[in-house]
């Protein structure tokens, strides 16, 4: 069974005075995701740029604004964006450079990423020691496998969508931004060096970084990979306090 | 002499490792690619870090290209690998029988396998069904396919390499019997260009007939789609999957939140065009049961498809069909400056990059020798650096 779906896209080249706005119809099964939409106009339209690639939530790439709110369309229903409206509305993520249609410029974001440092194959919920392996070390002396802890990616799959959501990053793009301070905290909880954990701790307190939130909390809501980045911020807000009250009143910090 | 001219037309996982070995060696790279990276096969593949354990009973080269290529990206790459090992689990007396032939198989492509109790499998993966009669743990592994690219392409950055997304080769330029190199289309901004090159090098996997055909030859490459589902809970840790030969629905790769039902495997005229077909994702659900029950439980949470390259050779059905790879310098065609490389799975694409590169830099008089075994690759992120 397939359905109509009406869609409004966002238009944009580089050149062009003004976005527009451009109105297709497109066929895809009942039970479709909305990045199949997007693929389906493309189809229609090669003139049409957009970013996806793993079509399950795990890259991260294919964030939009789904009906003016964050999404990521490989894993929203095409029924469940149109409960209530005639057409669905596809615009690109804000707070980036827009690049073409739905594409933005995320190198920005992932230089802010690649400052925290997060290491991605890692979490404390069943890897506990974290460590990587090499070859020699999963086989034993006579080459059978080793027994060794789980690893796993890490839940952010760094889609953009909070940076989008946050209401800070309307006021500043120099913002750190939900994602980059999230993975601060996720980093100085993989981390026993003392250095590195001050390290982390000093660039989340810096003028771009947890003060400058409004506590909007709009990251947490949006995410769709459960990740809290709010939580993460008032942890750091939290512990960074304690460390200046700490310091107040005499201690080493 | 200034460093020759490569063309890499594709920024799959083929092509991003062939940009890193070109680079590499001192050779000026430029990749097109029409979309997003790894918007193609690579993206929407299953994440499997092959062990080789799939192929070790039918297809032993493509079983020991890959077990060799899983330990030489641990060590490149560990930043995106989730090294959790698979399990091979029997569910039926034919699965069952199936297991000597399995750990033989195994043991023929030095696979390291190891034969565990089925008290131990189900304490490792609670969400087993009870019901199993055997389990053999190999190391498989998950990978993240986007990132995957990310790294070779960011370290062929650090090389010198240019990269342009959403960038269509519409066309080759030539001269006489050689190609020159392309006539594109910059999707961004709607221009077209064209771009001279001493070699091109067509990675662009189903799509590699289309392309050839616009140097008027031909290469013997079936796109065969298959279907995955993924579903709502991540319900193992490691790969899971059956001890059988390979068949539709057979494994269930985790990843981070999630798990990754596949797949199925029918030949398709256009690997842009493809519909995915209501049967084949219920059947990926109820395969998926027969090992992990509670997938009942879960919810679907997202559906692709996506083509992959296969190579013909005589007879034999799409399951038969060998997984490894293979390279076509088009010279054999009477067309030179152009060669393919089709075929093989992410898993080997380091391996497919080092035989198309040896090729490109005899072809160009390139003496430096291929480094990619012992490298370790840039962190993904610096792709944007």
């Amino acid at each position: 069974m397939s359905r109509d779906v009406p869609v409004k896209m966002f238009r944009f080249k580089p050149g062009d005075a003004a976005p527009r706005y451009q109105t297709y119809r497109v066929t895809v099964p009942d039970a479709a995701n909305v990045i199949d939409v997007i693929e389906a106009v493309w189809r229609q339209d090669a003139s049409l740029t957009f970013r996806h690639a793993c079509h399950h939530a795990s890259c991260g790439t294919c964030a939009v604004r789904l009906n003016g709110y964050e999404r990521l369309p490989c894993i929203y229903s095409v029924a469940e964006a149109l409960q209530g409206r005639d057409e669905m509305l596809i615009e690109p993520l804000r707070h980036f450079p827009l690049v073409s249609d739905l594409v933005v410029d995320v190198a920005g974001f992932f230089q802010k990423q690649e400052a925290a440092g997060l290491v991605i194959t890692r979490t404390a919920e069943t890897s506990l020691d974290g460590r990587r392996y090499s070859p020699s070390e999963l086989f034993d002396q006579a080459g059978k496998l080793t027994d060794r802890p789980y690893n796993r990616f890490e839940n952010c799959v760094e889609c953009g969508i909070c940076i989008s959501a946050c209401p800070t990053m309307a006021a500043t793009d120099k913002f750190f931004g939900p994602a980059g301070l999230a993975a601060i905290n996720r980093a100085r909880q993989q981390t026993d060096d003392p250095q590195r954990k001050s390290l982390l701790l000093a660039l989340a307190d810096g003028e771009q970084g947890v003060w400058r939130c409004h506590s909007a909390f709009e990251c947490t809501h949006a995410c769709p990979q459960d990740v809290d980045p709010a939580g993460a911020i008032m942890s750091l807000r939290h512990d960074l306090a304690a460390q200046k009250i700490k310091r107040l009143f005499g201690g080493q910090g | 002499m200034s460093a020759p001219h490569v063309i890499i037309i594709g920024a799959g996982s083929t092509g991003a490792a062939t940009a890193h070995d070109l680079a590499m060696r001192g050779v000026r790279v430029t990749v097109l690619e029409r979309g997003e990276i790894a918007s193609g096969t690579t993206g929407r593949n299953h994440c499997l870090l092959h062990a080789g354990g799939r192929y070790c009973v039918k297809d032993q080269e493509s079983a020991i290209e890959c077990i060799d290529e899983n330990l030489i990206l641990r060590r490149i790459m560990p930043e995106v690998l989730e090294l959790n090992d698979g399990l091979f689990v029997a569910i039926t007396e034919d699965d069952l029988a199936f297991k000597d032939k399995f750990l033989e198989g195994c043991a023929a492509c030095h696979i390291p396998a190891r034969d565990i109790p089925v008290k131990q499998a189900l304490e490792m993966e609670p969400f087993l069904n009870p019901k199993v009669l055997a389990a053999v743990q190999v190391p498989d592994g998950v990978f993240e396919p986007f990132r995957f690219c990310l790294a070779f392409l960011a370290t062929a950055k650090q090389n010198g390499a240019t990269i342009r997304p959403y960038t269509e080769v519409t066309d080759l330029t030539r001269s006489g019997r050689s190609v020159t190199g392309v006539k594109m289309l910059d999707h961004r901004t709607g221009k077209t260009e064209t771009l001279g090159a001493d070699l091109v090098i067509n990675a662009t996997g189903p799509w590699a007939e289309k392309v050839a055909k616009m140097a008027g030859v031909d290469v013997p490459v079936s796109p065969t789609a298959g279907v995955m589902v993924t579903i709502s809970k991540r319900l193992n840790n490691m790969v899971v999957n059956r001890l059988n030969k390979p068949s539709d629905g057979d494994i269930v790769v985790p990843q981070r939140t999630t798990g990754i039902i596949g797949t199925t495997s029918w030949t398709v005229l256009d690997p842009d065009q493809i519909d995915i077909p209501q049967d084949h994702i219920d059947k990926m659900i109820h395969k998926g049961q027969e090992m992990i029950p509670a997938i009942q439980q879960t919810t679907i949470r997202g559906v692709g498809a996506v083509a992959r390259p296969l190579i013909r050779r005589a007879g034999g059905d799409e399951r038969e069909v060998s997984r490894t790879f293979e390279c076509f310098d088009h010279q054999r065609d009477g067309v030179d400056g152009f060669v393919t490389i089709s075929g093989g799975k992410t898993t080997t694409a380091r391996a497919m990059a080092e035989k198309v590169s040896a090729i490109a830099c005899a072809k160009l008089g390139v003496q430096a020798a291929c480094r990619t075994r012992e490298t370790p690759l840039a962190s993904y992120r610096l792709y944007y650096a």
